[in-house]
């Protein structure tokens, strides 16, 4: 693939198909490292979504669209309702949510599961008999695929450099920020979200271009189907009305956008409608307020043309002007008074949360709590991005200087993406998409003005077996007049030393960005959440492999019907390994619910233990990592249970109760009566003095030197503690077979009798009946 | 053939089980062998050699017996436990060198407080006999204080009522009590202990039951005039005695939450030959023969679950829509639709239970009392539901109670429960989970059924003939745009 | 949906058909519009009918009949809005399907007369009438599949 062996084909008619098919060749080969980087190690993790997808292949569209998850897999509901059920099929019952149950079909965004649904029939037709569990694990990274060829299609779109595309494509098959969500066996809406996303903006700006009702039906479409796949897609419904807003307030309504923006909002508006779970908030939520008002504000302006055209007279024009405006105000007068009165849904809490970081913390803690909604760290952005965040704003000034409809939409894209990026780590998938393009367009915008010239091209780049450089030459001749830099492209950069230098640079940091990305995808984001590895003091790698013994402890020893209660993180893989039902697992639909667990982890045990016979909690589970030094335990997450029960109970919880009078969060000899009487502290360190010599117990996350005397338990007793004590579980007691409360029944166990009641103090109670 | 096998399963049942409906293997726990003869009556109605056919299988312990043990292999190796008070006064017969910290004197290893509770844990029953004469052991007063049942702090402490005693036997002491057979603690209480007789109560301990503790009722209480005092106190008057009045129970039963039972019996000499069968003399001149023997029947039958024993048959529950003559005559149950896991909300629901009482030798059906009700519960969290069953239908064993109701309007995994505690009868909480579920899709109204939505659907239908008129005049009026085209060109 | 309803109202009132909103604009217009005598003087209808000839004389005959599918739709949807501030929306997503059929059909036409009307030539170089007819049945027949769908 040399250049010089292309050279005579690059001009002219042969040239361009040539241009053509090597271009095609290089995408494909882009597509399948795309993919290829992704399968460094496979685990299927999201179970929910796996389960979900068994069960929509195993039912049908149609039972699993009213499936309601009690975890009855093979149960249609139609089914049950209307046949006859053989005795001999006794379902295998074991549920989520319990005992609230949930409407699953109405609760989740089905695109994933139906996709690949579709995939999965689709290969049967065909007369592949795959596993549906194949489908799911390669899904992310078929998927990846198709993203950097969207990426590469929308690229093409902003200028007419083919390598800037090309460069997209291949910086978005392989940033660590999109592979982190899409690695095989990451099954999650994500997986399909993203290349949805790129897809959507890509027909977005086709159709603006180009004025066609087509590209805007398409668009709608498949915005659509990015409605069903991820709660993300307000991002599309918030960022093409603003693109369209900032254009007509830079005076460039075209009837082009007209088209596209009208036919966009009307289909996609009803689109949206169509998946359950959304159903009617397109009209009802703030979130969808600004495209709607986008929408009648283009209504407004076409009329407004409309006029100017039929009558040519300056001060009517003035007028109507005026008028616009008068009815734009009015309209968000409006609109603010309905969402004052609650007829309009207000914004939605994960919402807030953008503008103001510390506003989940107060307000919604369930939100909060995630890690993934945390504000991301600065290093996050270099280790996620790599050299693109320097070229980034590179780009972004390039679209500055051309500021074509297009451009206009990527800076806007760019701004918003990279503050909520900024905001919340999840929101990093969002940013990568621009920044590849950027980044594409700033480095090919170098590389066509350093590679060519009269000369033959430097040597240097044919070293580079990499795709990157692949792309740089084919892209070598296209220069044209797509950037106003490079139109002068003689001007001073005769020598060969400084071309070498520069295309040299250039390649080196590719390789890197190459290298980096291959040993995050390696290291960082393939190693999966169940096993912990660990290097040992000699560098041999050791496998912590606590929750997955665990889970098959409970698999192995507790009844089919226990329920188990834990924090929510673990919901999903309890429910998915463990098969046990769980009263909360990861889709957080119910607050308080999730903050009733939080209260049962709380409050003394005396509290707790209603709650749990009041929701038939058989065992608790608890991840404590006080003796391995794993940090992410429930000790360290236990301030968000707080917080979330105090939001529901305020009067009972007190996140301050937790605190030291120094306003410090310990586990020691210092920590406050409630903490050392919560049910959380308590199961945490239970017996776990006796691992230490007497006074000695000490705890590796906090850093600290645990109480003397470990805590007691009455109403729970320990079932099962993990290899290393990762995680613990407790079988709830049951009421005490003679009537006596668990305090004293423990402390008949342990030998002290009870003392005779020889001195009455106070009035006798006497017994009535 | 199969029902063959089961008529011989049941025969040989019929053959091992006495009355009891847990079991005939009885332990008596008794100090001196000697002793025995002393209840030789009480022995023959238990075994049933004289009249009935009770059928225990007596086996006689001393406590200072080192092979007694209550389990074996973990199980338990006799159904019920009849302890009698050791007759030796205030000597200490056996030390405890085990782990518990029992003082001088228990009743040996293997009737520890832990060991008895557990037997109870384990769905034994224990009649517990006390005495007045002998202390008692300290293992038994520590076992009675963990279910909150009181017994005097001093060892020698009786009951005494000045105003029924037995003339003939206790003149001057004062300490044989009259008392009338069956009385009710409560009127919606089921009485067990009925009769006309007069129940001798000779130098009983007086027990006092806890406030607390719901599983508690007595049996058997002195009249208001009874106090219970230490004859040994020198002082002439009584100052703050341990009970008086109705607060004295002389015979007290718990029943645990696993429905074994555990009686204490305050007067173990009460149940000796002599006065199974004996003239008594009230105060005011009556004689009258005593109905301790009738009593002590009653007493046993109730401890070793011969009465009160409630049976749950079948349990359940369908939707009404469905009934047994639905066509084809095919009972619901044939149908398979008895019992669904899924229910929808909004369903109507039925659900029936068959219970049946168990008394003496056979089953009966259950009767609920009208001041009383069985009920059901339909509860997720806290119960949406609470109604009366009504007793639907009779078999010669059981009643078939059932109610019909609609589901509520909230999908989650709710449970059919029946929780049914009262002094005397077994406790009965059966439970049955089944899921409620949402409507689904194509269970709501179409909206052409809903008539407010016409005006709509004929919005969208006449927007697409219009549509389709546009298309089709736009087609057909294509030369005349040329035409219009072409004049605009020139 | 105020911005939704006014845009909807009056695009309607400025198809000449139903004059009335440029009217009452017109009118205010003339009357505020003090620094021209002249047209203080004129008349509204004359300047109506001046507006409603040039119309007829420039208009080609297609774009004419969009007008009129157009107006048509107005009227539909302007009695369905009418009927629901009156009776009210009850099943939910019948209004919203009915409602919205008539806007996105609305809408949907106005992109093909625009598209079609030979004064925009210049901005749709790529899009033939043809071609615009073609992506408006499309479009039309997406937006009725979800329409008849969603009203089930």
């Amino acid at each position: 693939m040399a250049v010089e062996v292309l050279e005579p084909f690059l001009k002219g008619d042969t040239g361009r198909n040539t241009r053509g098919l090597l271009r095609l060749i290089i995408l494909c080969t882009i597509a399948a490292a795309a993919v290829a980087s992704r399968l460094f190690s496979v685990i299927l993790d999201p179970w929910f979504n796996f389960r979900a997808t068994k069960y929509l292949v195993q039912n049908g569209f149609y039972s699993f669209w009213d499936w309601f998850d009690d975890r009855e897999a093979s149960h249609p509901v139609a089914q049950l309702v209307y046949e006859p059920r053989k005795p001999a099929e006794e379902p295998k019952r074991t549920r989520t949510w319990h005992p609230l149950g949930r409407v699953t079909g109405g609760t989740l965004y089905p695109g994933l599961m139906v996709t690949s649904g579709i995939i999965y029939h689709v290969l049967r037709f065909l007369s592949m008999p795959v596993d549906i569990r194949n489908i799911c694990v390669l899904l992310a990274p078929g998927f990846s695929g198709l993203t950097a060829f969207a990426s590469y299609l929308i690229t093409s779109e902003m200028t007419t450099s083919p390598s800037a595309g090309l460069l997209a494509a291949i910086f978005m098959g392989i940033t660590p920020g999109y592979i982190s969500r899409s690695v095989a066996g990451s099954y999650d809406n994500e997986a399909i979200a993203i290349f949805l996303l790129v897809f959507t903006f890509f027909l977005w700006i086709k159709s603006v271009k180009n004025g066609s009702a087509m590209w805007g039906a398409l668009t709608a479409l498949f915005y659509g189907y990015m409605v069903s796949a991820w709660g993300g897609y307000v991002f599309i419904t918030n960022l093409l009305p603003l693109h369209t807003f900032v254009l007509i307030c830079m005076g460039r309504y075209s009837p082009r956008l007209y088209v596209s923006y009208s036919t966009w909002f009307a289909l996609g508006t009803l689109a949206s409608m169509q998946v359950p779970f959304v159903g009617f908030l397109p009209i009802r939520s703030s979130d969808h307020m600004s495209a709607l008002g986008v929408f009648g504000l283009l209504q407004l302006v076409a009329f407004v043309e409309f006029i100017r055209q039929q009558v040519p007279n300056k001060q009517f024009q003035t007028l109507l002007r005026g008028l616009i405006f008068v009815v734009f105000v009015v309209s968000m007068g409006v609109l603010v008074l309905l969402t004052v009165s609650g007829v309009i849904a207000p914004w939605s809490g994960r919402f807030y949360s953008l503008w103001d970081t510390g506003y989940a913390k107060i307000h919604i803690p369930i939100i909060a709590s995630v890690s993934e909604h945390q504000p991301t760290a600065w290093p996050a952005f270099f280790f996620d991005l790599n050299l693109m965040i320097w070229l980034f704003p590179a780009g972004v000034y390039m679209c500055f200087q051309q500021l074509k409809d297009e451009h206009v939409f990527v800076v806007i894209y760019a701004v918003l993406a990279s503050y909520f990026a900024g905001v919340m780590v999840r929101l990093m998938l969002t940013l990568t998409p621009v920044v590849c393009i950027a980044a594409a367009l700033a480095i090919s915008s170098i590389l066509d003005t350093y590679l060519v010239a009269e000369n033959p091209i430097p040597k240097e780049t044919q070293a580079n077996g990499q795709a990157t450089s692949d792309s740089i030459k084919s892209a070598a001749d296209v220069i044209k007049d797509s950037l106003r830099s490079t139109r002068n492209p003689v001007l001073g950069i005769y020598s060969y030393v400084s071309k070498a230098s520069v295309v040299g640079a250039v390649t080196t940091y590719l390789l890197l960005f190459v290298l980096h990305c291959t040993w995050v995808t390696s290291n960082a984001y393939s190693s999966p959440s169940v096993v912990l590895a660990s290097k040992l003091p000699d560098g041999s790698q050791h496998i912590i492999d606590d929750y997955r013994e665990a889970y098959y402890w409970l698999r192995q020893n507790t009844p089919d019907k226990a329920k188990i209660m834990s924090w929510w993180d673990y919901g999903y893989q309890i429910g998915g390994m463990a098969d046990r039902p769980t009263l909360v697992d990861n889709n957080t639909w119910n607050n308080t619910h999730i903050a009733t667990v939080g209260k049962a982890m709380s409050s003394r045990e005396e509290v707790s233990y209603p709650i749990l016979r009041q929701h038939d909690v058989d065992y608790v589970l608890v991840v404590f990592g006080g003796l391995l030094g794993y940090s992410g335990d429930d000790i360290n997450k236990f301030l968000w249970m707080v917080r979330i029960s105090e939001g529901i109970w305020p009067d009972e919880i007190n996140e301050r109760n937790y605190f030291t009078a120094r306003g410090e969060y310990r586990v020691d000899d210092e920590a406050t009566p409630t903490m050392r009487n919560s049910l959380m502290y308590k199961m945490s360190y239970y017996n776990y003095n006796a691992l230490f010599p007497a006074g000695q117990a000490q705890d590796r996350v906090r850093g600290s030197k645990l109480p003397a005397e470990g805590p007691q338990l009455s109403t729970l007793e320990e079932a099962f503690t993990s290899e290393n004590w990762i995680i613990r579980i407790y079988k709830v007691k049951d009421l005490d077979n003679v009537g006596r409360d668990h305090g004293s029944a423990v402390a008949f166990d342990k030998g002290n009798k009870k003392k005779k009641t020889a001195k009455r103090r106070g009035a006798r109670v006497l017994r009535v009946e | 053939m199969r029902w063959f096998v089961s008529l011989l399963l049941i025969t040989l049942l019929g053959l091992v089980q006495g009355l009891s409906s847990t079991g005939s293997r009885l332990l008596v726990v008794i100090e001196e062998s000697s002793e025995k003869a002393q209840y030789s009556t009480f022995w023959d109605d238990l075994e049933g050699k004289s009249n009935n056919c009770r059928g225990y299988k007596l086996t006689f312990e001393s406590p200072k017996n080192d092979k007694l043990s209550l389990f074996q292999h973990g199980e338990r190796a006799f159904d019920h436990i009849l302890l009698l008070p050791p007759k030796s006064k205030g000597t200490s017969f056996y030390t405890i060198t085990g782990d518990v910290d029992l003082p001088s004197s228990g009743l040996g290893p293997a009737l520890t407080p832990k060991l008895l509770l557990q037997f109870i844990n384990q769905n034994g029953n224990i009649l517990l006999t006390l005495s007045s004469d002998s202390p008692t052991p300290t293992s038994i007063s520590s076992l009675l204080l963990e279910l909150d049942i009181h017994l005097p702090p001093d060892r020698d402490s009786l009951v005494v009522d000045h105003f029924n005693y037995d003339t003939a036997s206790a003149s001057e002491k004062h300490d044989v009590l009259l008392l009338p057979q069956g009385s009710r603690i409560r009127s919606d209480v089921r009485n067990y202990f009925g009769g006309d007789g007069t129940i001798a109560f000779p130098r009983a301990v007086a027990q006092e039951l806890g406030n607390s503790s719901p599983l508690l009722a007595p049996i058997l209480r002195a009249k208001s005039t009874a106090y219970s005092y230490n004859p040994k106190d020198e002082a002439e008057v009584v100052e703050d005695p341990f009970a008086v009045g109705e607060q004295i129970s002389l015979v007290s039963s718990m029943q645990a939450r696993n429905s074994a039972r555990f009686t204490v019996f305050g007067s173990a000499e009460a149940l000796e030959n002599k006065w199974f069968d004996r003239k008594v003399k009230s105060v005011d001149g009556r004689d009258s023969k005593t109905a301790n023997r009738e009593f002590a029947k009653q007493i046993t039958a109730w401890t070793f679950m011969e009465v009160g024993v409630l049976k749950v048959g079948r349990v359940e529950h369908h939707l009404s829509s469905i009934t047994g003559d639905a066509p084809g005559n095919d009972s619901v149950a044939q149908l398979g639709y008895l019992n669904p896991t899924i229910y929808r909300v909004k369903n109507d629901v039925t659900f029936n239970i068959e219970i049946s009482e168990y008394s003496y030798d056979q089953l009966t059906p259950l009767k609920v009392d009208a001041s009383d009700a069985l009920q059901l519960e339909f509860t997720m969290l806290s119960p949406y539901h609470r109604l009366d069953l009504v007793s639907i239908s009779q078999t010669p064993n059981s009643t078939v109670f059932s109610r019909t109701f609609k589901l509520p309007d909230q999908h989650g995994i709710f449970s059919f429960r029946v929780n049914h505690k009262r002094p005397f009868l077994t406790n009965v909480d059966v439970k049955r989970e089944v899921t409620v579920r949402h409507f689904a899709h194509d269970e709501w109204p179409r909206s052409w059924e809903i008539s407010a939505g016409w005006v709509w659907i004929a919005g969208v239908w006449i927007t697409i003939a219009g549509w389709v008129a546009f298309v089709g005049i736009w087609l057909w009026s294509e030369p005349a745009y040329e035409q219009s085209k072409g004049k605009k060109m020139q | 949906m105020p911005p939704k309803r006014a845009s909807q109202i009056s695009p309607n009132a400025s198809v000449p058909p139903i004059p009335k909103a440029p009217s009452s604009a017109t009118s205010s217009s003339s009357s505020k519009s003090s620094s021209a005598p002249t047209q203080t003087a004129q008349t509204a209808q004359t300047v109506l009918f001046d507006l409603w000839q040039r119309y007829l004389n420039t208009t080609p005959q297609r774009v004419k009949l969009i007008d009129v599918f157009m107006a048509f739709l107005v009227v539909v949807g302007g009695l369905q809005f009418v009927y629901c501030v009156l009776v009210g929306n009850y099943p939910f997503n019948a209004f919203l399907a009915g409602f919205g059929a008539t806007v996105g059909q609305f809408v949907l036409t106005a992109s093909l007369r625009i598209q079609t009307n030979p004064e925009n030539k210049r901005e749709f170089g790529s899009v033939s009438h043809e071609r615009a007819f073609a992506d408006f049945v499309l479009g039309s027949l997406i937006l009725h599949f979800f329409c008849v769908n969603f009203i089930n």
